[in-house]
Order: structure tokens, then sequence, then C-alpha cells
């Protein structure tokens, strides 16, 4: 029997826990799944991410036999995104794919500043920052306003996030980024930078340094706190935990947020001109980690 | 005696002949113990001088591993050429993390201490002691020797 997944028409980080619900409660018998995104209108780099990282888990957990499928969107123009934003070429490893699929166009003269990209090595932490500077170091001064030393910073935090992924996860995952206007809160141009991975994420990642430290409070939410809150790392090493920190810094300084999810929670450092939770627990459970970076167009504010 | 390190060279031999920027963890982990390797050989140098001409860009990781770990595995003055904006950010929030400091040599030849500032006094009053640096009217160090 499948079971259906249903990916909602707009899929980003707000409707990311309707889809993780329909993914928990479909994936919980171990039949094949079939993810649904027919109707897809949108899909923001970390909602892409996301459904790559659930196509991961599935494939996983079917073997090679019985992959998981996907419709791909019916909406020319929203599956003519999806190739272009590099999508469908990471899906096509992971799912049985229905429907139309266009050919991917070069992402060059768009807002996809770097397209969906493997990550599983050192070598491919290098090649991403080697090629979102060259992309997007001239953009991000023109279009969002900042500072050259904010375009530096940018690669460092890239580049941190998505070691995240070499380091902790087990597995390869995928780094998005794209620019794009973000009216919700704030209706101005943001970049977004989306990391995700179905591997052990934070809390088994930490538990063997971190547990008993917490005890009966130990938990996915106390895994993200000690990690982003309190720069501790599964490493010994006291060198450790820079990267999480060092994100958090130039996040601060350029009025940026980050959200983590990991297991059955979420913590996110809000900034003033957003309205998300900074720490929500009990949600459905989805593998591995997923990261959400957004820098703001900056304005006349003071840094 | 000076001991001087060519990043860029280091990292193209010891890492891939193409990359320029210094990020990962374990590419700073291949990076630093070149660096250890030569230092060694020469039977640890108490003054090196590291030079960042040519290196993109710097993530913490490396900073920590190339920087602040070679500093605590092999104490030595450091001091910091070709310094970028960027390279400083990576770096000088892994020193204070580890209360150590390096110096960074200005264009004007001049030192400016990075890190923790009670221990970049130190390294400076060392490097004037030792005679390699001299102080200036008004306050500030050079360096004597080339």
């Amino acid at each position: 029997m499948t079971r259906l997944v249903e990916v909602p028409s707009q899929l980003d980080d707000r409707s990311f826990e309707t889809f993780t619900s329909s993914f928990a409660a479909a994936a919980q018998n171990g039949e094949r799944l079939l993810f649904d995104a027919h109707a897809a209108e949108w899909a923001s780099p970390y909602g892409l991410v996301g459904l790559l990282v659930a196509g991961q888990a599935a494939r996983q957990r079917s073997g090679r036999s019985e992959p998981p499928l996907l419709t791909a969107p019916t909406h020319a123009e929203v599956s003519s995104y999806w190739a272009r934003a590099g999508f469908f070429r990471e899906a096509a490893d992971l799912f049985e794919i229905h429907g139309r699929v266009p050919k991917a166009k070069p992402a060059e003269e768009s807002d996809v500043l770097l397209a969906v990209t493997p990550v599983r090595a050192a070598e491919d932490v290098h090649e991403v920052v080697s090629r979102i500077q060259q992309r997007a170091s001239a953009i991000l001064a023109s279009e969002l306003q900042l500072d050259p030393k904010a375009t530096m910073g940018f690669a460092m935090a890239l580049s941190e996030a998505c070691q995240n992924i070499v380091e902790h996860a087990g597995v390869g995952g995928w780094v998005a980024v794209q620019s794009y206007h973000w009216r919700r809160t704030l209706a101005r141009r943001v970049v977004v930078i989306a990391v995700g991975d179905a591997g052990i994420g934070f809390r088994q990642s930490l538990e063997a340094t971190q547990a008993r430290r917490f005890g009966e409070r130990w938990s996915d939410a106390a895994a993200l706190e000690a990690a982003l809150i309190q720069g501790v790392s599964r490493f010994r090493d006291p060198g450790r935990g820079q990267g999480l920190a060092g994100i958090r810094r130039y996040l601060a300084r350029w009025d940026g947020k980050i959200a983590i999810r990991s297991g059955t929670a979420r913590i996110a450092i809000v900034p003033s001109w957003d309205d998300d939770v900074p720490l929500r627990e009990g949600l459905p459970n989805f593998p591995g980690a997923q990261v959400l970076i957004i820098i703001p167009e900056q304005g006349s504010a003071k840094r | 005696m000076i001991h001087n390190i060519d990043l860029q060279t280091v990292m193209q031999e010891s890492a891939s002949p193409v990359y320029m920027d210094l990020v990962t963890r374990p590419t700073g982990r291949v990076v630093r113990e070149r660096i250890e390797r030569a230092f060694d050989a020469t039977g640890g140098p108490t003054v090196a001088r590291m030079d960042f001409r040519g290196v993109g860009c710097m993530d913490y990781s490396c900073a920590d591993e190339i920087v602040a770990r070679l500093l605590r595995e092999r104490p030595a003055v450091l001091l910091l050429v070709g310094l970028t904006d960027g390279h400083r950010e990576a770096i000088e929030p892994v020193l204070i993390g580890h209360r150590l400091a390096v110096l960074v040599v200005q264009v004007d030849g001049t030192l400016d201490g990075l890190g923790t500032p009670e221990v970049a006094d130190e390294l400076l009053e060392q490097l004037v002691t030792r005679g390699l640096a001299d102080r200036l009217p008004g306050g500030m160090v050079a360096l004597t020797a080339p």
C-alpha cells in the first residue's frame, strides 16, 4: 500500500510543520510514500531542501527497490522554478518522479544564488564557498545593500552551516541559497540559506557528551539549546562549537535570523522584524536537522 | 630570526592546488600540521610571520585550527601579514575564546594586537625586549627586523 504525504501548496518554513505532520503520519507503518506536490504553487529553498530530506529518509528506509514517489508540480512556472533551483536534479536520485519535469536552465540570471547543492564532504563545502563568492558577492552588495564586510561573513556563515552536515549528520545533505522579497513581516528583500540533512540530528550527536548533564530534561529541544545558545559541541576539544557561535555573531550584527529544526523541536533566534517563536517542542518527528538563515536587506539601521 | 609561512603556498601544497579559501576543519587541520612540521624542523621558532595574501575566505573552524590551535600546541609570537577584514573577523573571536593573541603587521610596518589585549601587550613587549621591534613616538610599535 502507498501512503500519501501532502506537500503544501506554499512550501516554506511556516507551512513546514504541516508537511512534517503529514510525513510523520504516513511514514509510521513503513509503507511506500507518495509525496504529492502536484498542486504546489511556491516553495522556498527551505521547503525544497526539506522535501529532499524527507525523500532521503524514505529512500533510506525503503531501499532501492521501491523508492518513494513524487508527483511534480503541474504549474509549468512552478516546476520550471524547481528545476532552475536544482531540485529535480537531486530528487531524481531519491524519488520515482511522475509528471512533467522541465530541463534545468542555468540559474545565472536569477535570484537563485546557489541552486540546491549536495554536501557530503569537506570538498563540497569548498565548492559551495567558492561558488557563492563568485556569484553572490555583487548581488548581496547591490540588491541587499550589504556592506562588503557582510558578504565575507556570509561565506563564513554558509561554510559553517554546511560543515554541520559533514561533521555531525552521518549522511549527506543539501544547501540552497536564494534572495527574494520577504513579504510576510518585513517587506524587504532577504537572502536565505537553507541547509538540511536526514542524519542523526542534534540530540543523538550530542547525547554522549551532554545527556548526563541534562538528566531527565534531555530532549531534542535541550540539544538544540545546548548547541545554539550554549555553543557546546560533541567534541571535547575546547576549540569546537565555534561554527554556530560565529553564525550567531554574524546574524546579530546584520539583524539576521537563524532557526534550527531537529527531531521534534525547533529553536530560533528571532530578530525584531520577525514574529517567530524562539522554541517549539513536541513537533512531529522529522529526520536529521534543518537550518534556516535569513539576512535582510540593510536599511538605515546602525550596527 | 623570524620564521616565514606563506599560507597560500602551504594551503596549495597540503590541501588542493585549486583551493583559495581556508574553510572546513579538515582543511585547517592539514594546513596546521604542515606548519607544525615546518616549525619542528627549525627547532620550534619563537617568532613566526604568517602571510595571508592570496587567501580568500577563512571560516571560524579554520581560524581555530590554523591560528588558535597552532598557538596552543606550538606557543610562539605570531605576526600576521596581509590580513583582510574577513580574516580578522574569523580569527579574533577564536583567539579571545582561548585567551590568546597575535600581532597584525600593518602596511606601514607597525604592529596591532588581535585577540586578548593583555596577551597582545605581552607579545609586543617580548618583541621589543628581543630587539625585533621598536617603540615609536606616540606609543606605536614597529618591526625592526625585515
